[in-house]
């Protein structure tokens, strides 16, 4: 059979990426930069802005110097390997070898698959009009080798050239760029006068290899098909998905839980073959009268154990009615994070928070009462009180700070300050006696005043002095006064917490 | 009972303090303090502007600094008297010299050397320990001090509201009665007023490189730390009264003052025991009898004595003495100077060799500078050669030691945009955010902050948050953020100068300098001489170099002949291009117009084009008077003695001042104090009083008020710009002197200019260019001829021809030029003995490309493609064999048009000496009916004509009111153009982004003077590229220079 490629060639992947999504953007001119060397350098441009005359490596001040509506885009340096990756997979639809070509270019190994769509130029036909409908620009090709298809996408109007000769013409007459080429040895090609591939095409190898390496000679091979190039091809992600279909609809629970244990089976031997563990997981189960019936478990702690998930589903089992049966299962992860995996413990653990029982006990909890119930607190750097824990996302999450516990601050913290009612000498003198809730707490001991003004950069009020008082009982209070004390305004004071 | 507040850090503490030391002073004054001190953090930088604002609010201010130590608890300390200052001072520049510029390292036994005089705090600790206990090792420390320091050590007490002062105090009392050290109150003050705590926490952030958001506990919980009333501190120090009396005794003690400090002139300036004055009585009567004529001694002789009379009152004698110094270093070494500053044009100056040129020439007289009436200290500065100048400054260390001669500090200052962009990372703006934001005050073009632009660069001005951003960023602007050095201001003493001032190392190797800047200096009195580098000496000595090697004649700046017709013809037809001072687009459009027939012309052409003149719309009035269209009238006969010389019209900053003076009844030292407040742009109020009194009297004596606020305008202009007729006079002899060497010897002047570079508005290319205007012949850069500098080569006829040097092809390197010039010998006869003598491959490419193998034969394709294959010659056992390329057949290169040679020209050494670029394009230019700028003068006035060249110079000048001028190239010359703003906002990328400019406009001629005011503009830079070879069309916008932007 023979051999035929079609290269792709995406001039603007990264901006049409970010004007399919933002439609408003295909009218103004837009870049994406990044800092190099400590300058903005731009890295894509969208078409409308190359038209006024920006570049990619240019400085963004200087393009915004002759385009002030210039939008300029933080880069994201994986997006266009991302984009590709994923327009490759979408291609697998047309041949099953799609290799990704460089940061902007896919390579699609077309050989006996045209036929498919009813020949070479239906195929490329199809290609080009399904990505311009997806909102990308393209440039592409068909040939007998990847350079030639790859020169022809990027340097000639022509897309479709299969006759060896005719192709060989065409590439004569391109510049040396289009032999994908170091722009080091494009630059002294250029210099040296040699425009053209035609023009040093004749020349000796050996002339040419001493004086611009085996890079070129390769290249041209290439391109000429006196040498094979091979590509690596995509492949295709595969789902973190297991189904189970079952031959007679399952309508009991233990029938569920079979199902389950089987499914579960299944998608933690993966998980643990490839090191991960889930935290999120849905068992869809598919009744015989068309209604889909979902349950989910989350776990604190990535997991593949497989009697603690199927613990956490069985939990939720009595929510599935079967009715008249269910015919498939189909259980996903659809959060899957690296675990580590656990190693056996010569004695056991103490109740630490790696300990994976005491995750497990609070998964479990969590499934009983619902989420949020049970949480971690976490130091944070402010000293304004109610912002100086915040929760953990997960169990095992570090504190990026130690606790301070160079201040008193109260066992219990009351969300919100509720307001008392004080006496207190003027001007920033502790309490003598104070009422909360109707009772009324004389002052015997009290320290004071701690000074905590507002984080000025998050909201703005007054300060608070905060004091820890003791009362005639030897309960401690933490009190605080909201501002100075000002003539004329009373005074508004709150409790804020207890000590123990 | 009163209170001083000891404890203050200001922003010379930086990225500590939030307040200027001048906001704390003043704040101290309203709260009815008597006496402030100033405790920078190992530091003396900001206590003169303490001093000078304490000394205004009629507080005392005690100087003092807080001194962290490496291995100890902080101290602050207060000199008592003279002699313990010193030691201060001393044990300041002890830490500063053993660290790295802006550290001092201080250790404990330092402190106790130098402790005696001094009264010391104990900083205290910022928390007591988990049982409520001062920490064990601030005790053991404490205890360590109460014995080095016995009865002058104070235990320090802040109430910081930290929810333990309570405690805290009570421990510290405890301490303090244990040890028999005395607790006293402090302040710990940060800022002047508790507003300013967002700034200290964004310094904070700034410091600690975070945002706010990440600061967390690395701020200050709370904001205390400001300046409290007197009241405040007593309730706070309630329970201990005492603390508070002993921050009064402790001011009490300190009775020094920077007041204090004298200042004394090195000795060993004169010789034979004379004494200064006497010294220098000799020296000038020795050099006037050697220097000046019999005629002109006598002619001089009671200008001199009354000179010397003068100097003998004010006590400069030293001053002179100093300068004529170093100055006298200098002629021994070869180096170049010239001297200029308000006494350099006296005849003392002159006879001391200060100065080249007689006075008899300059006409100027030293009593029109200086004066009994105005107290002002003598300027000389003293310009050197800018490549030779560290010999000088090496000189001055050497001669009177490190202890004794330091470099004046700078401050830098938080500018608009810097201080916006460090505001907005510290508040955690994303990187993009960043930039767009210095975008908003981008170009160099525009300063203010501009809503409108914020709005442009997508940022809501409405939001409270970037508000609040402009709202510090306004705040931050005008801190000090680091002590720099100046360009050549240098204190010399008699003493040892750590005494009076801390010395710290500078970023510079082999430099010291002081903590104070020139201001300060200034406030105190202190004498600085100023050792300042100029691009055009060095232009000039290489010129003269060149002269004597190839001319074989001595030159010097002293006896270059003077009135020379045809040098002033030469300038009188703006032929200035690469001269000093006269070669910029507006100086040479004013040249036609006044056409300098004298000396005294050009001192006034170089003062009349500058913004203090321009603003003050003195130049038109002037310039009629000259050429005769108006009567040269003086409102008064007082004033016609000040105006004489320059027909009438103010030009001069000293004759400003002289009107101030003589026709509004200021006293000399009102009419100073008035010109320094425009300069420094700080009090605005005060300018509005000085412009009421100024007028008013003036209107009172009979003048006009559109005469008074006339020259009012133009002193406003002068503040900032100034120059004084002495600067303008110095300047205008290098100005005649360049002259004369690009009339004479256009090559050697060439040559040396290049050689010089970077210096002055234009481009080598735009230098070749005149020179060959000027007949000099110019030859390639090429293996066998070139050197690194550019060079004269002798060749038939009178004139040398210029030979590029290396140094114009980009790329190379200086090492490897000199060893491929070095190893030439009789000359390269193959690129492959290049290789041999050492020669990298990459700079052989670079050759090749700059087409500088035509000697041996080769083209620059051939050369690059012998070039390319000596990367596989045969090395070790096979050296010597011939190369394989030598058996391969012969490849025939296509030949490069010539269009493209130029191109590639351009590309290796940014000029061509084949054609110009536009010469290719002339055809098609023609057809849009483009006309050669060398045509222009042949058109009438106002006819619209299209021009078309390569831009070499932007320039937007602060005072035209956003015009923009642009000169552009063609194969035949230069035109001027003119943008107006709304043109230039609408043309903006057209402007910006050309290389090749073609422009659609009005002709404007004024005799020899040729403007295009522009109406069009198109960017061809298309046809440029039509020049390149396929495929290469995108480098061309890297090849032409991009057009140098100024302001």
């Amino acid at each position: 059979m023979k051999k035929h490629f079609v290269s792709i060639w995406f001039p603007y992947l990264t901006t049409d990426w970010l004007s399919i999504r933002r439609p408003a953007l295909r009218q103004v001119p837009f870049v994406f930069a990044a800092p190099i060397h400590g300058r903005m350098l731009i890295t894509a441009v969208n078409p409308l802005a190359k038209t006024q005359g920006v570049s990619t490596g240019m400085v963004v001040a200087d393009a915004k110097a002759f385009v002030p509506g210039l939008e300029v885009f933080n880069d994201r340096p994986q997006l266009a390997i991302k984009l590709l990756k994923a327009i490759g997979f979408w291609c697998i639809r047309y041949t099953p070898i799609v290799a990704l070509d460089g940061m902007d270019g896919l390579i699609l190994d077309s050989s006996g698959c045209t036929h498919l769509w009813g020949g070479e130029s239906t195929y490329l036909n199809m290609l080009k009009v399904r990505l311009k409908e997806n909102g990308y620009h393209v440039q592409l090709a068909l040939a007998n080798t990847i350079g030639a298809a790859w020169a022809m996408a990027r340097f000639t109007k022509e897309s479709l050239i299969l006759e060896n000769d005719k192709q060989r013409k065409v590439l004569l007459t391109l510049p040396p760029a289009a032999l994908r080429l170091e722009a080091d040895t494009v630059r002294r090609l250029h210099k040296l006068g040699l425009k053209t591939i035609g023009s040093f095409m004749g020349m000796p190898q050996s002339v040419l290899r001493r004086r611009f390496g085996e890079e070129l000679s390769l290249r041209l091979r290439q391109a000429f098909g006196q040498e094979e190039e091979f590509i690596s091809p995509l492949k295709p992600l595969v789902p973190y998905e297991e189904r189970l279909p079952c031959l007679e609809p399952i309508c009991t629970a233990t029938g569920i839980e079979t199902a389950l244990q089987r499914l579960l089976e299944t998608l933690c031997k993966r998980l643990n073959g490839e090191g991960k563990g889930l935290r999120e997981a849905v068992l869809t189960s598919h009744r015989v009268d068309g209604k889909i019936l979902r349950i989910s478990i989350c776990t604190s702690k990535a997991s593949a154990h497989i009697p603690h998930l199927f613990k956490l589903f069985a939990l939720q089992i009595p929510k599935i009615e079967p009715e008249l049966g269910i015919e498939l299962f189909v259980l996903e992860a659809l959060k899957v994070e690296k675990a580590d995996s656990d190693q056996e413990t010569l004695w056991a653990g103490t109740a630490r928070l790696e300990n994976k029982e005491l995750s497990e006990l609070l998964d479990r909890l969590t499934g009983k009462t619902g989420n949020c119930t049970i949480c971690r607190y976490l130091p944070d750097e402010h000293y304004w009180p109610e912002r100086a824990t915040r929760q953990a996302s997960f169990i095992g999450e570090q504190p990026n700070t130690v606790w301070p516990n160079d201040k008193p601050r109260p066992t219990r913290l009351l969300a919100t300050p509720e307001p008392i009612e004080v006496t207190a000498p003027i001007p920033d003198y502790p309490p003598m006696v104070f009422r909360y809730k109707g009772a009324v707490h004389p002052v015997k001991k009290a320290d004071g005043p701690e000074r905590i003004e507002r984080e000025w950069w998050i909201d703005a009020g007054e300060h608070r002095d905060y004091y820890a008082v003791e009362d005639d009982q030897g309960r401690r209070y933490w009190l605080f006064r909201s501002g100075h004390y000002e003539d004329g305004h009373p005074q508004r004071w709150y409790i804020h917490g207890f000590f123990a | 009972m009163s209170y001083s507040e000891l404890q203050v850090t200001s922003n010379f503490s930086f990225l500590r303090g939030a307040s200027h030391p001048e906001e704390l002073v003043e704040q101290a004054a309203k709260w009815g303090y008597t006496a402030i001190a100033l405790t920078d953090r190992n530091s003396f930088a900001g206590l003169v502007r303490a001093h000078v604002a304490a000394k205004k609010q009629g507080i005392r201010f005690i100087p003092a600094c807080r001194l962290d130590l490496m291995d100890g608890p902080s101290l602050l300390a207060y000199p008592t008297d003279r002699e313990a200052y010193g030691r201060l001072s001393t044990l300041l520049t002890t830490g500063n010299l053993r660290a790295e510029k802006g550290l001092c390292h201080l250790y404990k036994t330092d402190v106790y050397t130098y402790s005696q005089g001094i009264k010391f705090i104990v900083v205290p600790p910022d928390k007591l320990t988990d049982t409520f206990q001062l920490d064990p090792t601030f005790v053991r420390h404490v205890e360590e001090y109460r014995e080095a320091f016995g009865q002058e050590l104070y235990l320090g007490a802040t109430r910081t509201y930290q929810g333990d002062d309570a405690k805290m105090l009570f421990r510290l009392e405890q301490l303090g009665r244990r040890l028999t050290v005395p607790m006293v109150a402090l302040g710990d003050v940060h800022y002047h007023d508790p507003s300013r705590r967002e700034l200290q926490d964004i310094l904070t952030c700034i410091r600690e490189k975070c945002t706010i958001h990440t600061a967390g506990f690395r701020l200050h919980p709370n904001a205390e730390r400001y300046l409290k009333p007197i009241d405040e501190m007593r309730r706070l120090f309630r329970q201990y009264p005492e603390a508070i009396r002993y921050t009064e005794e402790i001011a009490a003690a300190c009775h020094f003052s920077l007041d204090n400090l004298q200042y004394v002139y090195p000795e060993e300036l004169t010789s034979e025991g004379r004494t200064p004055q006497e010294e220098l009585v000799q020296l000038t009567w020795k050099g006037a009898e050697e220097k000046l004529g019999e005629d002109d001694l006598k002619k001089f002789s009671q200008n001199i004595a009354d000179e010397l009379a003068f100097i003998e009152r004010k006590n400069y004698a030293s001053y002179f003495l100093t300068v004529h110094d170093y100055v006298r270093f200098a002629r021994e070494k070869g180096i170049l100077c010239q001297g200029r500053g308000s006494a350099a044009n006296s005849v003392v100056c002159y006879c001391l060799g200060i100065t080249s040129v007689s006075p008899a020439k300059t006409k100027l007289l030293f009593a029109r500078f200086m004066s009994d009436a105005r107290d002002e200290p003598p300027d000389i500065d003293v310009d050197f050669e800018h490549e030779r100048r560290e010999e000088v400054i090496q000189y001055i260390y050497e001669k009177y030691g490190r202890e004794r001669a330091a470099i004046v500090a700078t401050v830098t200052q938080e500018r608009t945009k810097g201080a916006l962009r460090d505001v907005g990372k510290a508040m955690g703006l994303s990187m993009d955010a960043l930039a767009r934001l210095s975008n908003t005050i981008g170009s160099h073009w525009d300063d203010l902050l501009d809503v409108k632009r914020f709005a442009e660069q997508g940022f809501n001005p409405q939001d409270p948050h970037f508000r609040k951003i402009l709202e510090l960023a306004e705040q931050l602007k005008g801190f000090p953020r680091q002590l720099g050095q100046h360009t050549g201001g240098f204190v010399i003493t008699q003493g040892k100068l750590h005494e009076l001032c801390p010395i710290m190392n500078a970023r510079m190797e082999d430099r010291t300098c002081l903590e104070w800047n020139k201001d300060d200096l200034e406030a105190l009195g202190f004498l600085k001489v100023d050792v300042l580098g100029l691009g055009m000496l060095t232009c000039l000595r290489k010129a003269f170099d060149l002269v004597k090697q190839h001319y074989h004649k001595e030159l010097s700046l002293g006896n270059i002949p003077q009135d020379d017709t045809e040098v002033y013809e030469m300038i009188s037809h703006a032929d200035t291009l690469g001269v000093f001072q006269i070669e910029s687009r507006a100086q040479m459009s004013m040249l036609p117009r006044l056409r300098p027939k004298d000396f005294y012309d050009l001192v006034i052409e170089v003062a009349i084009v500058r913004p203090g003149p321009i603003q003050g719309d003195m130049v038109h009035p002037y310039l009629r008077r000259r050429n005769e269209e108006e009567p040269v009238d003086y409102p008064s006969e007082e004033i016609e003695g000040i105006l004489e010389r320059t027909l009438g019209v103010p030009l001069f900053q000293e004759q400003a001042m002289e009107i101030a003076i003589v026709a509004a009844g200021f006293t000399p030292a009102e009419a100073d104090e008035l010109r320094r407040s425009m300069a420094t742009f700080k009090a605005k109020g005060e300018v509005s009083r000085f412009r009421k009194k100024m007028v008013d009297g003036m209107v009172a004596k009979g003048y006009t008020e559109d005469f008074a606020s006339r020259v009012f305008r133009q002193l406003e202009g002068f503040g900032s710009y100034g120059f004084p007729e002495s600067h303008a006079a110095s300047f205008a002899l290098l100005v005649y002197d360049s002259c004369w060497l690009k009339c004479h010897y256009p090559e050697v002047f060439a040559a040396a200019l290049l050689n010089s570079q970077p210096m002055g508005f234009y481009q080598p290319a735009q230098i070749i260019i005149d020179a060959r205007k000027h007949g000099v012949t110019v030859l390639p850069a090429d293996i066998n001829h070139s050197q690194w500098d550019y060079t004269l080569e002798a060749q038939p006829g009178e004139r040398c021809a210029l030979r590029l040097g290396f140094r114009q092809i980009k790329g190379l390197g200086e090492e490897d030029m000199h060893l491929l010039v070095q190893a030439r010998g009789s000359g390269y006869t193959s690129i492959i003995s290049l290789v041999d003598v050492g020669i990298s491959l990459t700079a052989m490419e670079k050759l090749a490309d700059a087409d500088a193998f035509c000697s041996l034969g080769f083209d620059r394709r051939q050369a690059l493609w012998e070039v390319s294959a000596l990367a596989d010659r045969p090395i070790a056992l096979f050296e010597g064999q011939p190369s394989a390329s030598l058996r391969e057949e012969q490849i025939a290169l296509p030949l490069m048009p010539h269009g493209e040679q130029v191109l590639q020209d351009y590309a290796a050494t940014s000029l061509s000496l084949k054609a110009h670029p536009v010469s290719f394009l002339r055809e098609k230019l023609n057809l849009l009916h483009v006309v050669p700028t060398g045509q222009l003068s042949t058109l009438k006035n106002g006819m619209f004509v299209k021009v078309c060249g390569l831009i070499t110079v932007r320039q937007r000048p602060a005072t035209s009111k956003g015009v923009l001028f642009i000169t552009i190239e063609d194969e035949t010359g230069f035109a001027n153009l003119v943008v107006w703003q709304d043109l230039f906002d609408r043309y903006r990328r057209e402007i910006l982004q050309s290389k090749l400019l073609l422009v659609e406009g009005q002709l404007q001629i004024e005799g020899e003077v040729i403007h295009v005011v522009v109406k069009r503009c198109f960017n061809l830079n298309g046809l440029l590229r039509g020049l390149a070879a396929t495929g290469e069309e995108d480098r061309v916008n890297d090849i032409f220079y991009k057009g140098r932007n100024f302001k």
